[in-house]
């Protein structure tokens, strides 16, 4: 596995190079839902993070469509062929991938164990610079960090609630 | 940017922020980039692999303690 270090931080560069993924998403069709810190800072709840968490339809086909959008952004990485249906569909439910280049990582997630499947979380679509973006809704992030041990979900879900004006669903 | 007003803190606090969706965005990484800047970190690349959120949550904070 070939290893790099951080070593320079760009924002207009990160900016350009987020949205160049993102674009990549688009134009291959990848079925995706943005969640985490990512999808909070969209609807005005920032905080800092280091990764983009990409909740995707679980199908061999989609993986196929991310793994041609990556390709696109990240030429000739060979550590994109290891995100695989089979990891994704079998025993790894969470794959991450640190790009080459960049300070974002992209955490891939197939299954959320009992919390929410692809086709029950709600998500709305954000335009950026003409790039389509499917965001969960505050309330379905709400509902995929309440349950959580992590403390940032729980801060981020008392974030939401308030917010949002949230109530918790018998 | 027009201005909000609130009668206390708690108000505030629940006060739905007015930013369009592309201006909360670009506040995120905007964020994210000072963050980085003041706490670099050093990541391997290349893809890992997690049978668990919570088992790649844990490889997480191994590179941020």
């Amino acid at each position: 596995m070939t290893r790099a270090l951080v070593t320079g931080y760009a924002t207009r560069m990160d900016r350009d190079e987020i949205m160049h993924v993102l674009r990549a998403f688009q134009t291959a069709g990848v079925e995706y839902v943005l969640i985490g810190a990512a999808a909070m800072g969209f609807h005005g709840l920032v905080r800092a993070t280091q990764d983009l968490d990409l909740f995707i339809r679980a199908t061999a086909e989609n993986i196929e469509r991310l793994r041609s959008a990556l390709r696109a952004v990240y030429q000739g990485d060979p550590q994109i062929s290891e995100i695989s249906s089979d990891d994704l569909l079998g025993d790894y439910p969470a794959v991450r991938y640190y790009p080459p280049s960049g300070d974002l990582y992209l955490d891939v997630l197939t299954r959320l164990g009992e919390v929410a499947s692809f086709e029950t979380v709600e998500a709305e679509i954000k335009e950026i610079d003409g790039t389509q973006i499917s965001v969960a809704t505050p309330s379905a992030l709400y509902r995929l960090k309440k349950g959580t041990v992590r403390l940032q979900d729980q801060a981020d879900a008392a974030a939401l609630r308030e917010r949002f004006h949230l109530e918790d669903e018998e | 940017m027009p201005v909000q007003k609130f009668r206390s803190i708690e108000e505030m606090n629940k006060a739905r922020p007015l930013n369009r969706d592309e201006a909360n965005f670009e506040r995120f990484l905007r964020h994210c980039a000072q963050w980085w800047a003041i706490a670099p970190k050093k990541y391997p690349r290349g893809v890992f692999k997690f049978r668990t959120i919570e088992e790649a949550q844990k490889a997480r904070e191994k590179h941020n303690p």
